[in-house]
């Protein structure tokens, strides 16, 4: 059996002896939620898939970020994080970057959108991004949706599967950054109803059948037309 | 790295914004004269003589008026005091910071005193008691809850109806000496001044830009009308400069939605 | 301030045991809490207590300005209770007083042993909390909603904080003074707690009680905390559980 339970913080989840994951406290026996969330106890552990709070970058993060600075070494990237992530200049026109001879406003000037990898993220030092693989770098259409970083697992689902659904049904392109920022192109009327679904993700994260709304919301617009 | 950020437009947007404006139109679905859903509650403080709730679009303010008796100003022996000051407290936005006034802050609350004192909306003379002695003193705080732009036609909005709703102790002068009364009165409010401001975007002119459309603005000009038509005060804002044409097509626009805007603040001040 | 106190005027508790406001010795003025009340912030929440109505935002964790006030260890918590000029009965000029300056200190410390502050090195978590309208307990009015908004804005937390003030007025124990009660009665006693951690995190106490009312007084604030907690519990079920009341389900296991 696996049981879920609607927590809050200093709720105890359940006692006894399980493997834990993250948001969650272990005093004496007790398994104690640090968030406001969902709580599953299962084979696997206890869980807590929290529906608020800020994103921490990790390594490897796919994120979207906006350039808020340049400075002669790199792009200052605003990844929705405490700390603004870096690009450095190096990253991007290669080891024989010099701030002389390479002007950075050609690649990306303030106010663009990127998609970037979380390169690394020490407590001690601000984010590295890094534009490096397929996929990254400069986006320049679409519409920006911002969610809750916590409500990103669900928007993208089982190995994708929800995030598959949205933009088959739509015939949208949907980008989602593990920080909570989301970028959809496609036909204007497409974009609308993919931006729509997208935020009735965000609103009823908290339901057990999320998959079955989507399917059924993109169903039946599809249905009416 | 940068010191506190400010708000950066997303490239993507502002390009948007620009295409959508060159066929007369708005990220929001606005047209460039509209201006942003307006909710006015008046009496929200209780503790206060008058009060007014506004959102306009998601900029949310809350003012306040206190009124006391105190000492005139030398050079206006005769006129009650009106002070009309802004908070735009940290509370409101991740951009705003605790401690005293900004220079925003203070240019917010003279733009909006402006428009209140020039359209004569108050008549300071019915509130001095002994000239040169004891005058009415009218404090109205205006504290900003949320910002999305345009604080200073919210800001304005709000304080005109906390004044018109506002209900102040009757003083009255016996034997040269003040003395309160338990009879509640009005404010001796005249006049309903309408503030509108427009944001330069690209070429175009909008009215009551929000946080995204200033994030993209070069410049922005507010003009206060009164009931009759006639401009009372104006600021031109921000490190551009605007075409004599400009302030002319925004002195018709302010006019025009200045009526329309007038007939909400009435109907919620009833 | 305290020692001027005057003796009461008027009887503020009747001969049937009513209060001005027509409660009990030992109950509570309504209470209004609503989490999400402010578009931008981290994190929000609202009250309405009697007559005080305070809105709270967080906004965090994010970069520290000035540098030199970075803790490398944790997070920098800042707490500002401040009171709008509009909120008291005689205008008050807007630059913080000396009682607010006490308020937000007192108030940063019994919030920080509710928050994680571990889990956000280098970073400020910053709790700015406007009186709007002031009455009596707007300290733990405060606290009670600065913790709902801490809790909104999704940061670490072990439990949550929650406040009630007790005192002494017309010579006996009451719980949750207003504004009359507070100034004409004979002693007032804020407490704030960590209910499941059984914690207090805010305590002050003026007025003159006997060694039996200094405890009645304060197992009843305890006591009074944990009703507003289930207050505190529904307002966070309202927005993030869609209003429904907070559920346990089971259903069968599948192996991927």
């Amino acid at each position: 059996m696996i049981e879920r339970k609607q927590v809050i913080p200093g709720d105890v989840i359940t006692r006894g002896d399980f493997q834990w994951g993250s948001y969650i406290e272990k005093r004496g026996d007790e398994f104690i939620a640090l968030r406001v969330g969902l709580a599953e106890v299962g084979r696997e552990g206890v869980k807590l898939n929290p529906l608020s709070g800020p994103y921490l970058p990790h390594p490897e993060d796919q994120v979207i970020g906006k350039v808020v600075d340049i400075n002669g070494f790199g792009w200052v990237v605003d990844i929705n994080s405490s700390f603004d992530g870096f690009l450095p200049a190096s990253f991007v026109f290669g080891r024989e970057f010099s701030p002389s001879t390479h002007d950075l406003t050609t690649k990306f000037g303030v106010g663009d959108i990127i998609g970037a990898r979380i390169e690394s993220s020490e407590r001690s030092r601000d984010p590295q991004l890094s534009i490096r693989g397929h996929g990254f770098g400069k986006i320049d259409r679409g519409e920006i949706v911002k969610i809750s970083p916590t409500k990103v697992p669900r928007l993208i689902g089982r190995r994708g599967s929800m995030i598959n659904l949205i933009s088959e049904r739509t015939g949208c392109d949907v980008k989602v950054g593990q920080n909570g920022v989301v970028v959809v192109s496609g036909p204007p009327e497409a974009v609308g109803r993919a931006v729509n679904v997208i935020k009735m993700v965000e609103e009823a994260a908290h339901s057990a059948d999320l998959m079955g709304r989507v399917d059924q919301y993109l169903g039946g617009v599809e249905d009416g037309a | 790295m940068s010191m506190k950020k400010n708000y950066v437009v997303e490239t993507i947007r502002k390009t948007q914004m620009l295409e959508l404006l060159a066929s007369g139109q708005r990220l929001d679905g606005r047209t460039p004269e509209q201006h942003r859903p307006i909710t006015l509650k008046v009496g929200v403080i209780q503790k206060a003589n008058g009060s007014a709730s506004v959102t306009l679009g998601n900029s949310e303010v809350l003012a306040g008026v206190k009124v006391a008796t105190g000492t005139p100003f030398p050079d206006t022996p005769d006129k009650g005091l009106l002070v009309v000051n802004a908070e735009i407290l940290p509370l409101s936005s991740p951009y705003a910071e605790p401690g005293p006034p900004s220079e925003d802050a203070i240019e917010l609350a003279r733009v909006v005193d402006r428009g209140i004192r020039e359209s004569e909306m108050v008549d300071l003379t019915k509130l001095c008691l002994i000239p040169g002695k004891t005058v009415y003193t009218v404090f109205v705080d205006v504290n900003v809850m949320n910002v999305d732009g345009n604080l200073f036609d919210a800001m304005s909005y709000a304080v005109v109806a906390a004044l018109r709703s506002a209900k102040m102790k009757k003083f009255i002068v016996k034997d040269d000496k003040v003395e309160a009364t338990d009879e509640m009165v009005p404010i001796p409010v005249e006049k309903i001044p309408v503030s509108v401001t427009l944001a330069r975007i690209g070429e175009s002119l909008v009215v009551d830009p929000n946080a995204e459309e200033e994030g993209a603005m070069d410049m922005r000009i507010t003009i206060t009308t009164d009931d009759e038509g006639n401009v009372c005060a104006s600021q031109k804002g921000e490190a551009a400069g605007i075409t004599p044409e400009h302030v002319l097509q925004a002195a018709d626009t302010s006019i025009m939605v200045g009526k329309e805007i007038r007939k909400t603040i009435i109907e919620a001040t009833k | 301030m305290e020692g001027s106190r005057m003796e009461p005027k008027k009887k503020l508790i009747d001969a049937a045991g009513n209060r001005l406001d027509g409660r009990k010795w030992d109950e509570l003025r309504p209470i209004r809490l609503e989490v999400g009340t402010v578009k931008n912030a981290d994190g929000s929440a609202y009250i309405e207590w009697g007559k005080n109505k305070i809105m709270v935002a967080v906004y965090g964790p994010k970069e520290v300005h000035p540098k030199h006030q970075v803790l490398p260890d944790r997070a920098l918590l800042r707490a500002r209770y401040h009171m709008a000029p509009f909120s008291v009965d005689d205008r008050k000029n807007p630059a913080p007083s000396r009682r607010e300056i006490e308020i937000s200190k007192v108030t940063r410390e019994a919030l920080v042993p509710a928050v994680i502050v571990e889990d956000y090195p280098r970073t400020a978590i910053e709790v700015w909390i406007e009186v709007l309208q002031s009455d009596g307990g707007s300290r733990v009015a405060g606290i009670t909603a600065a913790s709902l908004a801490l809790a909104d804005a999704g940061i670490n937390m072990r439990d949550l904080v929650v406040g009630c003030s007790c005192g002494i007025v017309d010579g006996q124990v009451v719980s949750d003074l207003d504004d009359t009660e507070d100034k004409e009665g004979q002693g007032d006693m804020p407490v704030a707690i960590m209910p499941n951690l059984n914690q207090v995190t805010l305590l002050q106490v003026d007025g003159i009680y006997s060694r039996e009312q200094f405890q009645k007084a304060f197992e009843l604030a305890i006591a009074k905390g944990r009703e507003i907690y289930a207050m505190q519990r529904e307002a966070l079920a309202k927005k993030y559980f869609g209003g429904e009341a907070m559920t346990v389900q089971a259903e069968e296991e599948v192996s991927e």
